[in-house]
């Protein structure tokens, strides 16, 4: 599986300010000028409360974007929608940490050694098709709904990207960077602490945000099948119940969600880590 | 020197030492997996509903085929050859799916990457789109097109249709400048921009996001069939979950791997060397 290249969308203009800091622009946040942004979610709910007024049955079909806006007050006061959402993060959280937490060490040891990498990138790959939502129902049979067959779906979807990254990243330091350490004699440690960890850290933010990309996927899905309380399950039970304004507000909230989540925390962070640890030679 | 060392030089002179020893060890893992299970089914570490014996999985192959009447009826999708029923049904959707969400996602991907206006309007929604996965739609869908196949193919094409339209897009906006106003200057109208200028230079871009959507694609069509379908692999293996036959299960989840490792590998694979090959701008004039 290659990387998720549909989303590196737009020109990232460079503005600094004299001493060489970078000055955020509403560009740089949303990838698109602001007015342009308020302009289409305009143009958009006009057309879509449009479509709902014509349609019959609109409620069943598609809801309002008023109905919407009331169904989402009406859970908050609830205090449903803020513990559903609660619980999704909580989940993608800790899921993608573990997975991590697993994968770079893992990645880095197939990345020093040849023999292991040899030994283990087949089988790797392999399970990297079994693709997560697949194994579900295998999952749920050893452990029924619960909390952990969520949480284990989302380690291993998460952990496949990550190690792989990190893999290719070890791999694409320059030898001459990893002989001159040798040659002024340093210890296998010193140069997988020095050399090899700080050269494959560009790859390593580049996979983490691959990972958890996949592993909010996982969340949202496994809360479908397993049942439990979130934003998946949200949608879901309000397609069971009819509710399909509280389908569209759940849908809604997971693109937003997914969105702040990958444009204010997780690109930052990749581009600051490319920018500080990238090995361009100047 | 014996015949056994000659055979064994022959080997190694044809296959290459180095690929023999990658073989080998990569097939470790891979022959202690199977050892390992064959093991729990022998000792009985875990039960046979946790961990299916191996045999059972490759029975459970015939088991669901053996209503089948005949060869004959496999392709003529015969109501009593479930396996090949599924298998063809999930296969069918793919094509199906890449048929009209390709050509879609090229032409508006395309137009997005060639005019400014376009591109403005669809590349939030194509945002927004891709972060709300192609999972996160089922629901919606089965309220719109009820269970079944519209609902699958709905969720497939969604999924393949806006990633493809950003690869798209992003290839031709990558398309040297140079080209474009050589080709004015030498008197072309549109056409000739578009099918000789951003068409292969954005092919490269176009293919990569072709296998790309595809594999996207097709997990999104497996859990679109677990939850809103009613037939294909993701529906076999959610329903066969549920009656606790888990062999029915491990053979589906094989299955789905094995169809998506044999496509990628040889479909979607080589297709993008060739076209790298074929239409990658290597010289790119400054």
């Amino acid at each position: 599986m290659g990387g998720r290249e549909g989303e590196r969308a737009g020109p990232e203009p460079n503005m600094r300010t004299r001493d060489g800091r970078k000055v955020l622009t509403a560009r740089d946040l949303l990838g698109v000028p602001v007015i342009n942004l308020v302009l289409v979610i305009v143009c958009l709910i006009a057309v879509w409360s449009v479509i709902s007024a014509t349609i019959e049955n609109p409620d069943r079909y598609l809801p309002s974007p008023l109905a919407v806006a009331i169904s989402s007050i009406d859970m908050i006061e609830k205090g449903v929608l803020p513990s559903y959402f609660g619980d999704t993060l909580i989940r993608l959280v800790i899921g993608s940490i573990i997975g991590l937490a697993v994968g770079i060490p893992f990645g880095l040891l197939l990345g020093i050694n040849r023999t292991v990498s040899d030994i283990f990138y087949p089988i790797m790959n392999f399970f990297q098709s079994v693709s997560g939502i697949a194994i579900f129902p295998i999952i749920v049979i050893w452990w029924g709904n619960s909390d952990q067959t969520v949480l284990a779906v989302i380690v291993y979807t998460s952990f496949f990207p990550i190690a792989f990254s990190v893999l290719s990243g070890v791999r694409e330091v320059p030898m001459q960077y990893l002989n001159a350490v040798r040659t002024m004699g340093a210890s296998r440690y010193r140069i997988i602490r020095d050399v090899l960890i700080p050269g494959a850290l560009p790859h390593i933010a580049t996979g983490a945000r691959l990972s958890i990309g996949f592993a909010w996927r996982a969340v949202i899905a496994g809360e479908m099948l397993a049942g439990r309380e979130g934003l998946g399950w949200m949608i879901f039970t309000g397609q069971d119940a009819d509710l399909t304004a509280q389908v569209i507000l759940g849908m809604i909230m997971i693109g937003v969600t997914w969105i702040v989540l990958d444009h204010y925390l997780l690109r930052p962070f990749e581009a600051d880590t490319i920018e500080r640890w990238g090995l361009i030679q100047r | 020197m014996s015949i056994i060392d000659n055979v064994w030089i022959s080997i190694q002179r044809r296959f290459g030492r180095q690929r023999i020893r990658k073989f080998a060890l990569g097939s470790i893992p891979f022959i202690v997996l199977i050892g390992v299970w064959q093991a729990n089914s022998t000792f009985g570490w875990l039960p046979p509903v946790f961990i299916p014996e191996l045999g059972a999985v490759w029975e459970a192959a015939f088991t669901l085929q053996e209503d089948c009447p005949s060869t004959g009826a496999i392709f003529a999708m015969h109501n009593d050859c479930l396996l090949t029923n599924h298998i063809f049904s999930s296969i069918s959707r793919v094509a199906l799916a890449a048929l009209i969400g390709l050509p879609l996602g090229i032409f508006f991907g395309i137009l997005a990457g060639m005019n400014r206006t376009v591109s403005r309007f669809l590349e939030p929604i194509g945002v927004f789109a891709n972060s709300i996965s192609g999972i996160a739609w089922i629901p919606l869908a089965i309220v719109w097109f009820g269970v079944g196949w519209m609902t699958t193919l709905f969720i497939m094409l969604n999924t393949i249709f806006w990633l493809l339209f950003f690869n798209a897009m992003l290839g031709v906006r990558g398309v040297s400048k140079v080209y474009e106003q050589s080709v004015l200057t030498m008197g072309g109208n549109r056409w000739h921009l578009i099918f000789q200028v951003y068409l292969p230079g954005a092919m490269p871009s176009i293919i990569a996001g072709i296998r790309m959507s595809m594999g996207f694609g097709w997990r999104a069509l497996i859990a679109a069939e677990m939850i809103g379908g009613t037939s294909g692999l993701g529906f076999m293996i959610f329903t066969s979950a549920q009656d606790f036959k888990i062999e029915e299960v491990f053979l589906g989840v094989i299955l789905i791997s094995l169809i998506w490792i044999a496509t990628d590998r040889y479909l979607l694979a080589p297709l993008e060397k060739w076209t790298i090959h074929r239409w990658g701008m290597v010289w790119k004039p400054e």
